[in-house]
């Protein structure tokens, strides 16, 4: 594989891996979990750094993972005492771990294989320097690692799909029915933790929130299916991470940094143009409710004043405007869609309900 | 309780010495009930009397700070099969991306056990279920899209997919419209005449009568319960809304109270008005 290839190829892995468990987290509401978590695994690799020196090592892993639980832990735990909200929190419990692990490394790391910078953004482009060979195969560690991860969450989920998704729709039921919620809520943390460990050396430990959560918020709009939801999500994630990687290439910049940019992009077009959900498709769906219920008012307008002494005053075009306080214009767009539906008849100035109107009026005034 | 050496079958909801506390302040106080096989029990009482806890303790969901419930004898942990549960309608998030026939096979989940996936039996078991709350039609429909009343179908259905000897359902009736309401005393009944034990977190004093043959009258403690004809009176029912000392809800809820006992002893079953007619 050539290197460009390499660096594709793990950036696709990152973004399916952090997608997976990401749509859960978005469907929980507790997206900023994964912020919590990114950052709380940095004294975990510091602490694992020092003692394996090598930050891949899934020892490494593990313990940083352990540290973004615990993060978790100390969260839920300041949740109990009922003293603070969740959003606070989560914002009381991660800044204190991830500056223990700042500290860690300007005092006693910097130089070797971590410093900030790597700390917020991940190196992406150094990936294929850093190589294993397993199975006669030599790949840069990022492949094997995010692979390794990206296994492990599509086993997780294809397995406890399940029991995920009624302990995130129904946890009472779950409790109920003897699924463990809490054991699943810890378990699907701890998938969290791994993939951001994993991702952290490769996007670093603020873009790793981006492709957990802006390919699962934008896949939301798109699905009324939690499976579709999870295959839509790690689609946008991957696109994400090519998306990114060209604008890296084409303007030279971080390629992370383009990444997180790109997955904010796909969740901005997904907002405005998504079929159902979306803002442009709402925004139609409630003129054409408008005009539908315009034409409903202007029938039944219609229909009471037919036969009736004043029905030439009443039910004449320059009346509309008074009225039912429409603009000339409205009321004209609404007497000609009422004409085009074979509703109303025009006689100069004069409108006539059709049978078809008359009934449709009644029906109205029935509901 | 059994005497003699008469064997008795255990009962299929047995509530000894039952105290809850949430921070030492207790919701549920000393509460020795049971529930008998085939019976509609209503548990009503004022707001804050502790009617979902209770449904909640036997399920397991919450721990009592004392005594013990019994589920055909046994602690619920090893009963859980028997038991179907309809929670409150707003405790989930309807926007989760579903439609109504998965929400309704969750109800098999406690069936399969982990791992195993619903099959073709749990799909038609969720559809029969469907039927019987008068939802087939909306079985793909996504949850959002449905009404409150149709949503709370939905759970209905779930609940008879579990297949179970008890059913616990938390305020079933709140805010539905006419058609739901009704769907949802029509399975009641079905569930009565297979011998079912159902368990009803009611509001409405007017229809306990109408819909349940057992009440429990609850305030933190148990005021009475048992038949609805000897235990439904207005001398309870009194001393269950008007031993607590907060304020306008309870006047207001002793208020309609009052109202359905008059409106029974007249047998003119005119809609219930907080003001007693002046005219």
């Amino acid at each position: 594989m050539n290197p460009r290839l390499e660096i594709v190829t793990i950036a696709a892995f990152v973004a399916a891996a952090c997608a997976l468990p990401g749509t859960f987290l978005v469907l929980r509401r507790v997206a900023l979990m994964s912020d919590a978590i990114s950052h709380s695994i940095l004294p975990g690799i510091v602490i694992g750094f020092f003692l394996v020196g090598d930050r891949s090592h899934p020892l490494v892993i593990a313990g940083a993972a352990l540290s973004g639980v615990l993060a978790v832990t100390l969260t839920e735990g300041l949740l109990k005492t009922r003293r603070v909200d969740k959003d606070a929190a989560i914002g009381l419990v991660f800044p204190v771990l991830f500056s223990i692990g700042v500290i860690l490394i300007t005092r006693y790391a910097s130089g070797v294989h971590l410093d900030v910078d790597a700390v917020l953004l991940g190196e992406l482009a150094f990936a294929p320097f850093n190589r294993a060979t397993y199975f006669g195969l030599d790949l840069p560690v990022g492949i094997w690692v995010m692979g390794a991860i990206l296994l492990l969450n599509v086993i997780a989920i294809l397995l406890f799909y399940k029991e995920l998704k009624l302990a995130t729709f129904d946890p009472g039921l779950a409790a109920a029915l003897g699924f463990a919620p809490t054991l699943i809520h810890y378990g699907l943390m701890t998938l969290v933790s791994v993939t951001a460990v994993g991702a952290f050396d490769h996007v670093g430990s603020i873009l790793v929130v981006a492709l957990m959560i802006a390919p699962p918020a934008a896949a939301y709009l798109l699905t009324n299916s939690l499976s579709r939801m999870l295959v839509i999500s790690v689609v946008l994630g991957v696109l994400a991470a090519f998306g990114g990687y060209l604008v890296a290439s084409w303007i030279d910049t971080s390629i992370a940094g383009a990444m997180a940019t790109m997955s904010g992009v796909i969740f901005m077009i997904t907002l405005l143009f998504a079929p159902e959900q979306g803002l442009i498709a709402r925004k139609r769906l409630s003129r054409k409710r408008r005009e539908r219920f315009a034409v409903e008012m202007l029938l039944v307008h219609l229909s009471r004043h037919e036969n009736t002494a004043t029905e030439a005053a009443e039910n004449a075009m320059p009346h509309l405007t008074g009225e039912l306080n429409w603009s000339p214009e409205f009321a004209g767009a609404t007497v000609e869609r009422a004409g085009q539906q074979g509703l109303i008849e025009k006689h100069g100035d004069q409108l006539r309900l059709t049978p078809k109107g008359r009934a449709t009026a009644e029906r109205v005034l029935m509901r | 309780m059994s005497s003699g050496n008469q064997r008795q079958a255990p009962l299929p909801i047995q509530i000894e010495d039952l105290t809850v506390a949430y921070r030492a302040e207790p919701v549920l106080w000393d509460i020795d009930v049971s529930f008998h096989e085939g019976t509609l029990t209503a548990i009503v009482g004022p707001n804050g009397a502790g009617k979902s806890t209770l449904i909640k303790t036997v399920l397991g969901l919450i721990e009592p700070s004392a005594g013990q419930v019994l589920i055909y004898g046994q602690p619920y942990e090893q009963q859980r099969r028997h038991v179907a549960y309809v929670p409150q309608r707003g405790s989930v998030d309807w926007d989760f991306p579903t439609n109504a026939l998965d929400v309704v096979k969750m109800g098999r989940y406690g069936h399969l056990g982990w791992i195993r996936r619903p099959g073709v039996k749990d799909h038609q078991l969720a559809l029969e279920a469907l039927r019987k709350v008068g939802m087939e039609a909306f079985a793909r429909r996504q949850i959002s899209q449905l009404s409150g009343g149709q949503q709370q179908r939905v759970f209905l259905a779930r609940a008879l997919a579990q297949d179970a000897k008890i059913y616990l359902m938390d305020e079933p009736f709140q805010g539905v419209d006419a058609t739901t309401e009704k769907a949802i005393v029509d399975v009641l009944k079905e569930l009565k005449s297979m011998g079912r034990t159902v368990v009803v977190v009611h509001h409405d004093l007017e229809t306990v009568p109408e819909y349940f043959d057992h009440v429990v009258l609850l305030n933190v403690r148990i005021i009475a319960s048992g038949p609805v004809d000897e235990v439904f009176t207005p001398e309870n029912l009194r001393r269950t809304y008007a031993s607590r000392l907060d304020g306008a809800a309870t006047d207001l809820e002793l208020a309609s109270a009052g109202v359905v006992l008059q409106s029974q002893e007249d047998g003119d079953g005119r809609v219930p008005n907080a003001q007693p007619d002046r005219y």
